[in-house]
């Protein structure tokens, strides 16, 4: 019984939210929702929607032709060419367009990389397909870059695909084009799919010449029956709750994808398909504004972390609404694991972050602490830290 | 109240637009449709400015009775936010004085409902007037396919005589449309009856090959862009830089 699902757990990340639950004036850093409501824009849109009576029936499955089109456009003015009819599939979040992707692509047993640390559902989702995933350690180091030589040695005769989170979630590291052309040039070589989870990109701090920029694999032409690139409204345009998001690569493995989408959801619920219809269309404003924030934030809560400095390490993201410390030097030694640490600052004083092994083994002795969460929250989840702390 | 107010400033920017239309008098390419809309109208407007020729269109999809103006104008869409279209508002009329107007417009058609092309119609005359396909997209807000479909008669009605129709010959729509006025008609499709027809010669990771045939002449284009929809959308810029090249517009 439940063979399929024996290994799968309740992502450590929900796992907190249910802790947290119990005590009312709990701040969370922990959930990755941005602070901000749906734009107006975007509501309208749907209410127009609405009222037409256009949203009571399904769509194509792969989406609305009109909102496909919409993102084979803006997927164009970022150098990336795909015909919105055969290779793009509007799915609902991307957590959907992930299971749909790699249950077409593998078979059970195959093996998918995935750095460590990273997106905590990832893991979950390769369970849940029958395959193994294998954490690849990310260099701290070096920032969180990849370690190319780890991921050579992690390829195996099993190995079936290496999925990535670009920006990363929970470090906020932006890959190099060298670094994802390294893993392309790996993913030729074996004969691998790249997955590459792009949720993040428009959260982008650095605009600096010689600072990293945003790079996408689906870029390059030669790789486009390599690559799976997935994009998600729900960060970009505060659309968390509308689980919205899309799918593209080239024809041939598009087709195999849509044959589970459709046994999965059938289509993208089409009231969210009319809300990213609207952030596509009226969108842009409203990103540039959230980036703006984010990096405010960013900025707020690595100067809360400084006067922290004998507690924690960092560094400093360049994108997402993430930051990912290094607690060294914690109050309760004897029982010393993130988890703990975790537990601890909820139960102490109601500040909920997520602890770093939720992420993968690499992610032991940090947590994740979102700043997607207002200035005012962030302040008082630090003067809580602060005191608990000055108590030491 | 908002619905006052969006026909006010529908109207408002409507004989804004027709004045500096009749002061610039510049040659307007309309492109109604279903789909492929965007497509063209970027397509049309690179093949052109490789040919050095003055066309302007606005990058947003801006072809509703309000949007349809806006892009005339070259101004932003006020979208939910009353003080960005006032600001709107106040610039609209400035347009007017504009010296470097363009040429040749781009304007893109959009249709959502009943007597939509009747309203756009009547804020522009188009030199061409390109349908680029009819599907059942957008049907929901009309009582059935007839609706529709003498959306796209109507467009085909009102062109004037001097004008060129651009039409699609897969579409049987469409090519039936054909005979409901007397002016001059291209079809461009897959169709060996297509006056210009396109031919796939190659997909590979660098995009498609295209055989492009008209009359005796036959020539190869490579795309970047994937899909159908972008073949025809080279069949249509290709149409319209040989009739604007000729009219020397």
């Amino acid at each position: 019984m439940f063979n399929r699902v024996k290994n799968l757990k309740l992502s450590i990340i929900k796992q907190i939210e249910i802790e947290a639950a119990k005590y009312p004036n709990t701040i969370s850093l922990a959930q990755g929702i941005p602070s901000f409501d749906t734009p107006e824009g975007i509501k309208k849109r749907v209410e127009n929607a609405l009222k037409r009576g256009v949203v009571a029936k399904y769509s194509l499955s792969p989406g609305l032709p009109e909102l496909r089109e919409l993102i084979e456009v803006s997927l164009s003015r970022e150098n990336m060419f795909y015909d919105w009819q055969k290779e793009i599939i509007v799915t609902a979040g991307a957590i959907e367009a992930i299971t749909a992707s790699i249950l077409a692509i593998t078979e059970p047993e195959d093996e998918i990389l995935i750095p460590d640390p990273t997106y905590t559902s990832y893991r979950e989702v390769i369970i849940l397909a029958g395959c193994k995933p294998i954490f690849v350690p990310l260099d701290e180091e070096k920032g969180w870059a990849f370690d190319l030589e780890a991921y050579k040695k992690a390829i195996t005769p099993k190995t079936k695909a290496i999925f990535y989170c670009n920006p990363n979630n929970p470090t906020g590291t932006i890959y190099t084009r060298d670094q994802l052309l390294g893993l392309a040039e790996l993913a030729e070589k074996h004969n691998l799919f790249l997955i590459s989870d792009e949720v993040y990109k428009d959260f982008i701090f650095t605009n600096q010449p010689g600072q990293p920029q945003i790079f996408s694999l689906a870029e390059i032409p030669a790789l486009r029956q390599r690559v799976i690139r997935i994009f998600s409204f729900s960060k970009a345009y505060a659309m968390t709750g509308w689980r919205i998001g899309y799918v593209h690569s080239d024809e041939s493995i598009i087709r195999e994808i849509l044959k589970v989408h459709d046994c999965l959801v059938t289509c993208a619920p089409i009231i969210s398909q009319y809300a990213a219809l609207g952030a596509l269309e009226m969108g842009e404003n409203d990103i540039r504004r959230f980036n703006e924030e984010f990096k405010k934030r960013r900025d707020l809560i690595c100067s809360r972390l400084d006067k922290l400095n004998n507690f924690f390490t960092y560094i400093r993201p360049n994108s997402t609404y993430f930051i990912f410390p290094k607690i060294i030097n914690y109050f309760n030694k004897k029982n010393f694991s993130s988890w703990q640490f975790a537990l601890d600052l909820l139960n102490k004083i109601q500040v909920a972050v997520v602890p770093g092994i939720a992420f993968g083994p690499k992610g032991e002795n940090h947590v994740r602490m979102s700043f997607g969460k207002s200035e005012k929250d962030i302040n008082e989840a630090f003067a809580r830290i602060e005191k608990i702390i000055e108590a030491l | 109240m908002k619905i006052v107010f969006k026909k006010i400033l529908q109207y408002y920017l409507k004989y804004i637009v027709k004045i500096i239309l009749l002061i610039h008098r510049p040659f307007i390419i309309a492109i109604a449709g279903s789909s492929n809309k965007i497509f063209a109208k970027e397509k049309i407007i690179s093949l052109l400015k490789e040919k050095g020729i003055d066309a302007y269109s606005n990058p947003k999809s801006f072809n509703t009775e309000i949007g349809l103006p806006l892009a005339i104008l070259d101004l932003p869409s006020g979208y939910n936010s009353y003080a960005d279209w006032l600001s709107t508002v106040l610039k609209a009329p400035i347009q007017i004085f504009k010296i470097n107007f363009p040429k040749i417009l781009v304007l893109e058609l959009g249709i959502s409902s009943p007597a939509d092309m009747k309203f756009l119609l009547s804020i522009i005359k188009p030199d061409i007037g390109v349908i680029t396909q009819i599907t059942s997209r957008y049907l929901e807000s009309f009582k059935n396919i007839g609706e529709l479909l003498a959306e796209y008669e109507y467009f085909i009605k009102k062109m004037p005589k001097e004008s060129l129709l651009v039409l699609n010959y897969d579409n049987l729509f469409i090519r039936k449309m054909a005979n409901i006025n007397k002016n001059k008609v291209l079809f461009f499709g897959f169709s060996d009856k297509a006056d210009w027809q396109g031919k796939l010669l190659k997909k590979d990771a660098f995009g498609q090959k295209i055989l492009i045939r008209h009359g005796e002449k036959k020539e190869e284009y490579n795309l970047k862009k994937y899909g159908e929809h972008h073949i025809y959308s080279l069949l249509i810029s290709l149409i319209v830089k040989e009739y604007v090249s000729k009219k020397e517009v």
